[in-house]
């Protein structure tokens, strides 16, 4: 059923990019990218491996692996409005209904037999310890080898060897299960697809932060997060292309309206993924979110000839994987960067990145006077949201700025 | 030239008519029940007709509250935020932080020196605290309303209602009073935890809120006993009430349609 899912979803973009052959179209071709990625994941004679965010991908595709961190499921259960009936599978079977609702809908996926049969796993310690008990709880029901990998919250040069210690252990431990060991050649070409992207990335990210800003508030909604899964391939490159073309071209065709910029914002972590219309209802306030805390991530070129360090050191950098000081530094960076007027913190109901630190956050950024608006959303379970309480705080928070 | 605010909250529906030199001419409140169109049209036609002047006199008409999208013949509509600190610090200046405990949510508000919104904080998630969670205690205590302000006179235990839940809390008053505990000391613990969270909200907009002038708006202002509990909880000499505290957010709305209409930037 999901594989038929992903078919019409590739098949039906493809038709709608056919009708606009001259057009960029990037979101389009990024979602197909996505919708053939899926396809792939519930595709027959694929290896298959379900892991945390942060594990390498580009490792994982240079050994012929197709895989994807398991919150991707419970975003799509989300925004095609079915996560509420696997989320009561998993409810039923006594998961905490509070419990954050990407990984209690991904349970539920598990527990219905949605979730296409792995043939290992992957976690990571970070960015969540939740995730990592929902793939423990994945590898137990389908009975498969389950890889940690322990990403330290410092960044030395001990926690570097530390970390490409255990990739080239996850490396072993793929190739135990694909039976092909890994290929230092493949896995250099990805890495040179990983650094196009990310300079492609930084480009992407300086057109963002003109003003007014070409971005609008949906084309690059969750783009940083889900992006990663591509970056070690030629598919990679391609999407950030199409992405820098259509930001380009938007400036040189002068089809930015800067009465939709009377406010710039900073969206914190991840974006609601049902059906709510928060980023049409900061529109009509004219507020433009122009960065988004999880997009502006990028790297120094990694070495092939290293690439155990190069991608130890990279995950390490990964602002989440450090500790809260270096996740407030990094946003407040951007707010500097993009001279946002506020920020946004959905709060994601029961994550500790979301809301755990919120205080910590809201601090860091109010040092540096840019208000911040603390939601209290669940941005997966749409039974939790009080719609015209929400669109409230949005509407007081643009009066306040606007003022 | 006249101006209208109308605040159409879940509870309550409050409309004030001012003039140009911002006097309050008339005003009106009134439940909202469930069909707040018919509610609007209502407290309208009140003001209307306690002021004698023609609809063709009112020059703008801002609406606020959660039903203000569905005011006809607005000329805007603005957020409770906006409008109760416009309209506090019409009747009470100086005032610094403004809590406002409405029907489904309540709020901290804390102003510049100029009276500009600087950040709030609003009630996470539930109704705890709010004006339907006093509703369903006096419901559980069988009293009225309007007598759970003085209720707790003369209590004198510090009784803790150890939840917030409207639902929860509901079912340990009603254990309370089997209990045998005495009306008046749950009546104190109540305001107790509404205090608690009020507080809550107001450190969350302000950590040193010492010596700033703190007011409260909205018709819980007129619980005795709430305003007294909240007083003790922050440790503040005095919470300041305006004489009518129902009307603030509609006054700030129409305060808000004077100064669009006139381009008055004060």
């Amino acid at each position: 059923m999901m594989y038929e899912y992903f078919e019409n979803m590739v098949q039906g973009v493809t038709a709608k990019l056919a009708e606009e052959p001259g057009k960029i179209n990037a979101k389009k071709r990024y979602v197909r990218e996505i919708a053939r990625l899926g396809k792939k994941l519930y595709a027959e004679n694929e290896k298959i491996a379900w892991c945390g965010v942060t594990v390498p991908f580009d490792l994982l595709n240079a050994m012929g692996v197709t895989s994807c961190f398991v919150e991707f499921v419970g975003a799509m259960l989300s925004s095609n409005e079915t996560a509420p009936l696997f989320m009561k599978e998993a409810e039923d079977s006594g998961y905490a209904p509070d419990s954050c609702a990407y990984h209690r809908s991904v349970t539920g996926a598990v527990l219905k037999g949605m979730m296409p049969d792995p043939d290992f796993i992957i976690g990571s310690s970070s960015p969540c310890t939740a995730g990592l008990a929902v793939m423990e709880n994945m590898a137990k029901k389908f009975n498969r080898d389950f890889f940690i990998l322990n990403i330290p919250q410092n960044n030395s040069r001990n926690s570097v060897k530390y970390l490409a210690d255990q990739l080239k252990e996850m490396a072993d431990f793929i190739g135990k299960h694909t039976k092909e060991p890994l290929s230092l050649e493949k896995l250099g070409t990805a890495l040179e697809f990983h650094n196009e992207c990310s300079r492609i990335l930084k480009d992407i990210y300086d057109l963002a932060k003109q003003t007014p800003s070409p971005v609008d508030n949906k084309l690059l909604r969750d783009f940083g997060t889900v992006v990663t899964l591509f970056m070690g391939s030629s598919k990679g490159v391609e999407i950030c292309r199409a992405f820098k073309d259509e930001l380009t071209d938007r400036i040189k065709s002068d089809k930015i309206d800067p009465s939709k910029e009377q406010i710039r914002l900073m969206w914190i972590q991840n974006r609601i993924q049902y059906q709510f219309p928060i980023e049409k209802i900061l529109e009509d306030l004219g507020a433009k979110i122009v960065v988004d805390e999880l997009n502006d991530v990028t790297w120094e070129p990694m070495d092939p000839d290293n690439p155990f360090e190069s991608i130890a050191k990279r995950i390490i950098t990964i602002p989440y994987s450090l500790g809260t000081d270096k996740r407030i530094a990094h946003m407040q960076a951007l707010a500097t960067d993009y001279r946002i007027d506020g920020a946004i913190n959905p709060c994601h109901w029961g994550c500790r990145q979301g809301t755990g630190v919120r205080g910590l956050t809201t601090a860091g950024l109010k040092q540096i006077n840019v208000p911040v608006l603390n939601l209290e959303i669940d941005c997966v379970d749409s039974r939790n949201l009080a719609k015209g309480q929400i669109a409230t705080r949005v509407e007081a928070f643009a009066e306040m700025l606007t003022q | 030239m006249y101006f209208l605010g109308i605040d159409i909250g879940s509870l309550s529906c409050d409309a004030v008519l001012i003039d140009e030199n911002k006097n309050i001419i008339s005003s009106a409140v009134i439940p909202t029940g469930v069909k707040n169109i018919e509610a609007i049209a209502r407290v309208k036609k009140m003001v209307m007709q306690s002021s004698f002047i023609s609809e063709s006199d009112i020059k703008s008409i801002i609406s606020t509250g959660y039903g203000r999208k569905r005011v006809e013949g607005r000329d805007g509509a603005v957020t409770e935020i906006t409008c109760h600190a416009k309209g506090i610090r019409h009747v009470i200046p100086k005032t610094g932080i403004v809590i406002d405990i409405g029907g489904q949510d309540s709020k901290a508000i804390l102003l510049s020196e100029q009276g500009k919104v600087v950040d709030f904080a609003m009630n996470d998630k539930c109704a705890a605290g709010t004006g339907r969670f006093l509703e369903a205690m006096a419901r559980a205590l069988e009293v009225q309303i309007d007598e759970l302000g003085d209720l707790d006179r003369d209590a004198e235990e510090d009784l803790v209602l150890s939840s917030m839940c409207t639902v929860f809390a509901e079912s340990e008053v009603v254990s309370l009073i089997a209990k045998g505990t005495e009306q008046k000391e749950i009546a104190k613990g109540l305001n107790r935890s509404i205090a608690s969270r009020t507080n809550s909200l107001v450190k969350r907009v302000s950590k040193n809120f010492n010596g700033k002038c703190m007011a409260m708006s909205g018709g819980v202002a007129r619980n005795r006993g709430v305003v007294k509990a909240i007083e003790e909880s922050l440790g503040i000499e005095k919470l300041h009430i305006p004489d009518d505290p129902d009307i603030i957010g509609a006054l700030g709305a129409a305060l808000i349609a004077f100064d669009r209409y006139t381009g008055n930037k004060e």
